[in-house]
Formats: C-alpha cells, sequence, structure tokens
C-alpha cells in the first residue's frame, strides 16, 4: 500500500484504506466515487499541488494532503 | 386544471440548470432557500391544461448530509413531498449519477429521469438501452439535450401523462441483501413504539436512515440512536464488518449502480479525441497554467474596465447633468424649499448615482464569471491555485473572488458562492476588501498627483502591492483565531469545457445584476439620505459645523497620532463609507472648491432645452458605445486604470499640498487603502451571510489594520527623518 499522492501521472490504482477517517470528509469523498476498491487513474501528479484523478468518466481535483491519506495499490 | 409539484434533482455538472432554462425560460424565478446563501430557483409553468410547479435543488452527489447542498434537497424530498422529481443524469456518465438516483428512487417519490447530453454520449459510442433502464429502476427516461431544447416536450409530455393517471411510475424496491433483515427489524420496532413516524417520512428512506445512524433525523424523530432495536438490528454486521453501517449500505447502492449501468449501457469503442483532456494537458501544467492564467485575468480586467467605463462615465454625465438640472427644475416649478430640493439633488441623485455608476462594470464582471464558470475554466484556476492558496488557510476555489475584487469588492462578495463551506465564503470575503477595488483610484490619483507626481507608477504599485501582503497577512492571522479549525479540504469536479449557450449567460448576469441593483438601490437611497442630513443640519450653517463635521471633529484625535487629525480629513473618510470614491468629492466640496464650479455648469446649461439635453443624452450613449469597443481593440495596458489628472480637481490639489505633506499624504492612502470597505459591500455580505454580523467584524479589523499600518508609517516616517 502506498499514499495516492506518491502515484506517478498516468497510472491506475486501487483504493484500499484511508488513514483516520474523519466521518464528514470520508463520507463526502464516497459520494463524490473515492471508496474502497474503487479504481481510479491517475491523470496528473506534478508533485506539488492537487492531483487530477478520472473516476469513470469524471475529472476529480483533490487536494495533496488529502491523497496523503489515501492509502491504494497499483495495478499493473 | 390539475397542478403538480415536480422537483429537479441531479449532480452537478449534469447540465441540470441548462435543462431548468430550457424548461422555464423567462418564468424562473431566483431567490434563497431560507436561511441559506444557497440559490433556489423555483419556476410555475403551462403545459396544456396541467399547471407544473418547479424547484430546482441544489446539484449533489448524495443525499448524505454532509454539505449544505445535500440537506436543502433532501430536506425538500422528505418534507415538502413533492409528486415527481426530475432526475437529470450525464449520460456521458452513467454509473457515478445513478447513484443518486438509487437514493431518490428510496423515498418513494416518482422518478423520471432526464437523460441529459445525450447527444455526446451518441458522440462517444455510448448505447443506452433505454426500455431497459425504465423496467430496472421503475421510472420513466427520455433522452434530452438541454443546449439544444431536444427532448423538453417529451418530458413535458411524460409529467402530463403522469397527473392524469394515465402512466403510473412506481419506483423500484431494490433489494439491499444483508441489509433487508435489519431493516425488517426496525421497521418492526417502530411500528410497535412510534407508528407516528413511519407516516411522516418515507418508510423505508426513515429506517435506511436510522440505520445509518443519521445525525439529522435522530435529531428529528427524538431518537438517541443507541435504542437497543437499532443496536440489535446491526449487531450481527458489525461483528463481520469492520465498517459501519454507512459504508455498507453505500457499496449497496454503488453495487446496484454499477448492475444496471452493465446491464443499459454498451460501449462501443469510437475513436474519439478528447478536447478536455488535450486543453487540460496545457493549461494544468505546471509552468504554462501560471502564465496562461494572468493573460486570461488580464483580458478580463481589460474587458471589465475598459470595455464598461464608458458606459459608466455616460451614467455618471446622465445623473449629474440633465436628471440633476431637470429635477431641480421641476422641484422649483413646484415651489419646493431650498432644502429639499438640495437634499433630493446633492443627497439622493448624487448618492445612488455614485453607486448606480457601477453597474456597468459589475455587469460585464457578472458576465465575465458567468462565462468563466460555464466554460468550465474557473475549476481550472481553482486547480493551479490551489498550493498557494493554502499557505493562509484557504484553498484554490477562494482565488477567483479574491482576483476579482480589484475590480471591485462588490461582486467578489458574491463570488465567494463558489466556495462550499461557510467558514471559506467567510473568510474570503473578509479578505477581499483588501484587494484595491477601482473606487480608490479616485482618491491614489489625486494625491499621488499632487505628491508624488515623479514616482506614480511606484507609489501606485506599492498600495495594490500593500494590500495583497495585508490580505496574506490577515489570512494567516484569521486561519489561526477566528477561522480556527478545519484545514480546507480541496476535492472538486473538473467539468469538461463546454461553450456556454449565450441564453444562459444572459439569463444568470441578468439575475445576479438585477439582485443587485434593487436591493443596493434601496439602501443606498436610505444611506444618502442620511448622509446629506448629517452634512447639512443645521441647515444653513458653515460645513465645519454641521453633524457630519462635527463628527469629524471629534473623531479627529483618533487620526492625529497619523498625521491628518484634522476634521476635514476625518470627515472626508467617514463619507467614504458609501464608497471610497466619495473621501474625494466630500473633500472638493469641504476645501469649497466647488461652489464656483457649480454656478458655473449651472449657467452654460441652463440654456439649453430639455429636447436638446435628452438628443445629448443619447448621442453620448452612442460615443460611449464606439468608446467601449475602441478600448476593447486598442492595445495593451488598460487604459481606465492610468493614473488621469481631471482639471477640476487642480484647485483641490494645491489646496491639499498646503495641507498634506508627503509623508502624511501617504499615511492617509494607507488608511483609505485599508479601512472599512464601503456600504455596498456590507449589503453584499449581508445578502450573502444573512446578517450584519461579518460586515460589522470586517468594518472593526480593517479599520484596527488601517489605522496600524498607517501608525508605522507615518511615525516610522517621521522617526527616518522624512
Amino acid at each position: 500500500m502506498i499514499p495516492l499522492a506518491l502515484i506517478e501521472s498516468g497510472e491506475k490504482v486501487e483504493i484500499i484504506d484511508f488513514v483516520k477517517k474523519g466521518k464528514s470528509l470520508f463520507n463526502h469523498l464516497r459520494d463524490i466515487g473515492i471508496f474502497a476498491g474503487k479504481i481510479v487513474e491517475v491523470v496528473s501528479n506534478q508533485g506539488h499541488g492537487p492531483l487530477l484523478l478520472r473516476i469513470d468518466e469524471a475529472r476529480i481535483a483533490i487536494g495533496r494532503g488529502m491523497a496523503m491519506k489515501i492509502m491504494v495499490r497499483r495495478l499493473q | 386544471m390539475k397542478e403538480i409539484k415536480v422537483a429537479v434533482a441531479g449532480n452537478p455538472n449534469s447540465g441540470k440548470s441548462t435543462l431548468i432554462n430550457a424548461i422555464a425560460g423567462t418564468n424562473l424565478q431566483v431567490g434563497n432557500w431560507p436561511g441559506v446563501t444557497v440559490e433556489k430557483k423555483t419556476a410555475t409553468i403551462k403545459f396544456d391544461d396541467l399547471t407544473i410547479n418547479l424547484v430546482d435543488l441544489p446539484g449533489t452527489y448524495s443525499l448524505s448530509p454532509y454539505t449544505q447542498e445535500e440537506i436543502i434537497a433532501r430536506d425538500f424530498l422528505v418534507k415538502e413531498k413533492p409528486d415527481l422529481i426530475i432526475d437529470v443524469v450525464d449520460s456521458t456518465n452513467l454509473e457515478r449519477n445513478l447513484y443518486l438516483t438509487i437514493q431518490l428512487l428510496e423515498l418513494d417519490i416518482p422518478v423520471v429521469i432526464a437523460l441529459n447530453i445525450y447527444d455526446e454520449a451518441k458522440k462517444k459510442g455510448y448505447e443506452i438501452d433505454i426500455e431497459k433502464l425504465e423496467q430496472l429502476l421503475g421510472v420513466k427516461a427520455i433522452p434530452t439535450v438541454a443546449t439544444k431544447k431536444e427532448g423538453i416536450k417529451e418530458l413535458l409530455q411524460v409529467l402530463k401523462d403522469f397527473a392524469s393517471g394515465i402512466n403510473p411510475i412506481v419506483p423500484k424496491k431494490f433489494n439491499y441483501g444483508d441489509v433487508e433483515e435489519s431493516l425488517k427489524i426496525v421497521e418492526t420496532a417502530l411500528k410497535i413504539n412510534d407508528p407516528g413516524l413511519l407516516n411522516r417520512y418515507p418508510s423505508r428512506w426513515l429506517v435506511l436512515k436510522l440505520l445509518e445512524n443519521d445525525e439529522l433525523v435522530l435529531k428529528e424523530t427524538g431518537l438517541k440512536g443507541d435504542e437497543k432495536f437499532l443496536k440489535q438490528a446491526v449487531s450481527h454486521f458489525l461483528k463481520s464488518h469492520d465498517e459501519d453501517m454507512e459504508s455498507i449500505i453505500a457499496d449497496i447502492r454503488y453495487g446496484i449502480a454499477h448492475g444496471v449501468t452493465r446491464d443499459v449501457l454498451k460501449k462501443r469503442e469510437k475513436k474519439h479525441i478528447d478536447f478536455t483532456e488535450k486543453i487540460d494537458r496545457i493549461v494544468l501544467n505546471r509552468y504554462l497554467g501560471i502564465p496562461i492564467f494572468l493573460i486570461a485575468m488580464w483580458f478580463v480586467f481589460k474587458l471589465a474596465f475598459d470595455f464598461s467605463a464608458p458606459f459608466s462615465d455616460w451614467l455618471d454625465s446622465v445623473i449629474s447633468g440633465p436628471v440633476t438640472k431637470w429635477t431641480t427644475v421641476l422641484l422649483n416649478a413646484a415651489k419646493s424649499p431650498e432644502w429639499f430640493v438640495s437634499l433630493v439633488t446633492e443627497g439622493i441623485i448624487a448618492g445612488v448615482g455614485a453607486v448606480l455608476v457601477f453597474i456597468p462594470v459589475i455587469a460585464v464582471m457578472m458576465f465575465i464569471i458567468t462565462l468563466l464558470e460555464g466554460s468550465g475554466y474557473m475549476a481550472r484556476v481553482a486547480f493551479i491555485m490551489d498550493r498557494l492558496m493554502h499557505s493562509i488557510g484557504l484553498h484554490g476555489k477562494s482565488f477567483i473572488p479574491l482576483i476579482l475584487g480589484f475590480g471591485c469588492n462588490v461582486p467578489s462578495i458574491y463570488a465567494t458562492r463558489v466556495l462550499e463551506t461557510e467558514r471559506d465564503r467567510k473568510l474570503t470575503a473578509m479578505l477581499v476588501p483588501l484587494m484595491s477595488c477601482g473606487a480608490r483610484l479616485p482618491v491614489y490619483a489625486i494625491f499621488i498627483g499632487a505628491f508624488f507626481a515623479k514616482n506614480a507608477p511606484t507609489v501606485l504599485w506599492s498600495l495594490y502591492v500593500l494590500g495583497i501582503f495585508m490580505a496574506i497577512l490577515l489570512g494567516l492571522v484569521l486561519k489561526k483565531t477566528l477561522f480556527k479549525g478545519f484545514a480546507p479540504v480541496f476535492i472538486m469536479e473538473l467539468p469538461p469545457y463546454r461553450v456556454p449557450l449565450f441564453r444562459d449567460l444572459m439569463i444568470h448576469t441578468w439575475q445576479k445584476l438585477r439582485h443587485f441593483v434593487i436591493k443596493a438601490g434601496t439602501y443606498i437611497f436610505a444611506v444618502s439620505v442620511i448622509m446629506w442630513f448629517m452634512l447639512n443640519t443645521p441647515y444653513g450653517v458653515e460645513k465645519e459645523n454641521s453633524a457630519l463635521g462635527r463628527v469629524g471633529k471629534t473623531i479627529s484625535p483618533v487620526f492625529e497620532p497619523l498625521g491628518f487629525g484634522t476634521w476635514e480629513a476625518s470627515s472626508s473618510l467617514v463619507a467614504g463609507l458609501i464608497a471610497k470614491e466619495v473621501v474625494v468629492s466630500t473633500m472638493a466640496q469641504i476645501y469649497g472648491t466647488d461652489n464656483g464650479q457649480k454656478d458655473n455648469s449651472e449657467g452654460k446649461e441652463g440654456t439649453k432645452g430639455f429636447l436638446e439635453d435628452l438628443k445629448n443624452v443619447a448621442i453620448s450613449f452612442f460615443n460611449a458605445v464606439v468608446d467601449a469597443f475602441q478600448n476593447l481593440l486598442a492595445g495593451f495596458g488598460i487604459k481606465s486604470l492610468q493614473v488621469e489628472e481631471e482639471e477640476e480637481m487642480t484647485t483641490l490639489k494645491s489646496k491639499l499640498q498646503e495641507i498634506f505633506t508627503p509623508l502624511n499624504a501617504y499615511a492617509f492612502l494607507v488608511f483609505v487603502l485599508l479601512y472599512w470597505p464601503c456600504v455596498v459591500v456590507g449589503i453584499a455580505m449581508r445578502q450573502e451571510f444573512g446578517s450584519w454580523k461579518l460586515y460589522g467584524q470586517t468594518i472593526l479589523i480593517h479599520s484596527i489594520i488601517a489605522w496600524l499600518v498607517a501608525f508605522l508609517i507615518y511615525q516610522g516616517g517621521r522617526f527616518l527623518g522624512f
């Protein structure tokens, strides 16, 4: 498992778990499509600033701090 | 005559607002949901003999109670019990959108799905089996293309058939697997303990929410959440899973959405070029992103200022010219007392006029904001600026209102709507007044002209930079004090780039503008009357002995340590509450440079007739239009932002040179930059946040900052021997 924030552009990952589940935030993430078991693609990770993800057909920007708290697994 | 109540729900970016515009057109009414700043759109439309009362719910991804929008949407659905829900679904993104649909079906209200953006889905090679979708969900589904008004009639026909009973819609009750047993336990317990509850709410929804331990529902029903039957209902889950009930139920909903999508959607792989992705690769690029944004911003300012300036000037000349003149003539003809004529012309017309002059700027600004939002670029700006904004306790989205503040702070306050949380909105609104707005320019212009003519650009630049610097500083302090807590979390969907419809842009601009004109008009009217009385009671005395003069005199010691403790300066600053450029006009009045002028102009214009004036108004409007377009095309540099010397101000300028020194003049400018924001900003804040409290806090904090900084500059300067 590795934090989402460390995944490079173009990689696909499966969401595994969340560090420190703040309930409200965690639920908001789930409603926007980020939950355990979901497969997402990192469209852009420039090393600083927010990440851009593709979830299904939607483009979701997510702050780096948040992305550090989402644990994922690389898909090959 | 039949009448039905219809709620329109859907995800953000599903094209919901365009669909509403297409259905309701000019019947659309915009207000706020009670007690909150979320926009509420309603419309009553007729389709044959059917009256449809539409209520547009805020765009949400879900009905869980975590954002204001979600709470509003579900409260309406649960309490107002609409007869039917139109669920606007983005056809290119079926699975995500169906997650909300599944939750709507739990409410046991008939659902009609508008499969919107259907043309793009087809272009992408998607095939949706509509009949099967209807069957699986227990809904009616109509393909729509809101931007081209396609499918609207069919949609309304479905509503009509439903209302007349031809076409009953029975929402499907999905089997939630393992959870069903728990649902039954709760339902049975409720039937025994409190059967009234099951009638008051949609029963299945209520039971689900109780299982999820939904705080708001628990509060409303008076249950505590640790009742025996609730614990019993979930006990076998919590033993076998390590997740909470909410996640388990959410997983089931996602599962259903996934399953339905798999059954109805065929993706025929078509090679299509994803424009959005290509543009994003450039626009969000780590090196190009910010330069592109700066160029875009430059165009925004150029448009907002240069395009609107001729119209502002025209309004100004019409109001101070013919309108004032002919009102005076009329009032005199009606034998009105002298003081009343003065109240109407110098008080009301001049005061309200000072604000009306801003309408062109605000209109153009609003239009551009709407354009940038509608095209999808605004979301990208938030993305680019996120990192920078984090340092002052905000996230990327707050950047947009702040940058707009350089034009005029008022639309900035309205633009804070793009932020999700009340905290972010308020913190941003509090920083906005530190962005040096256009109304402060006339004050800078006259002082810089009088004292710093040689270094004009540098001095002007220093004021803008000081404002930004103070905003960062204040942000840092407020983050740790008044707005403690929550680290802002940045999550937002970047919608695909779309060309917004001109019709939609105009509708949205007009709605925002009308709001401003009506509300601001009434408040400004009152404030103008008050200010006139302040400056003219007792009537006929010297300005120094008027109420305003006395207020100025009383508070002038406060400004003594800043180097400008005269009653004239203090009175002007007080008057600046109306709008900051009023500081200059009040000074002009106080130093008595206007009397001679007024006699001159009256003598000059008195010879013209009414029709001639009317003709001139029309001609000057035509010239304004020409100027506006010329400004738009004319070279680089923002024309109206240049420090201009106005002829009539030379008298005031030489007067100022007698009274001020360069040092206290600069301290004065810094004070004008930072002190209380004008009352129009206050009105906007009240409208957006529901009370005067935030404006009060802002006045207090900003005045203290202004005093401290001006004090440091003046005393520091004296110490250094300036």
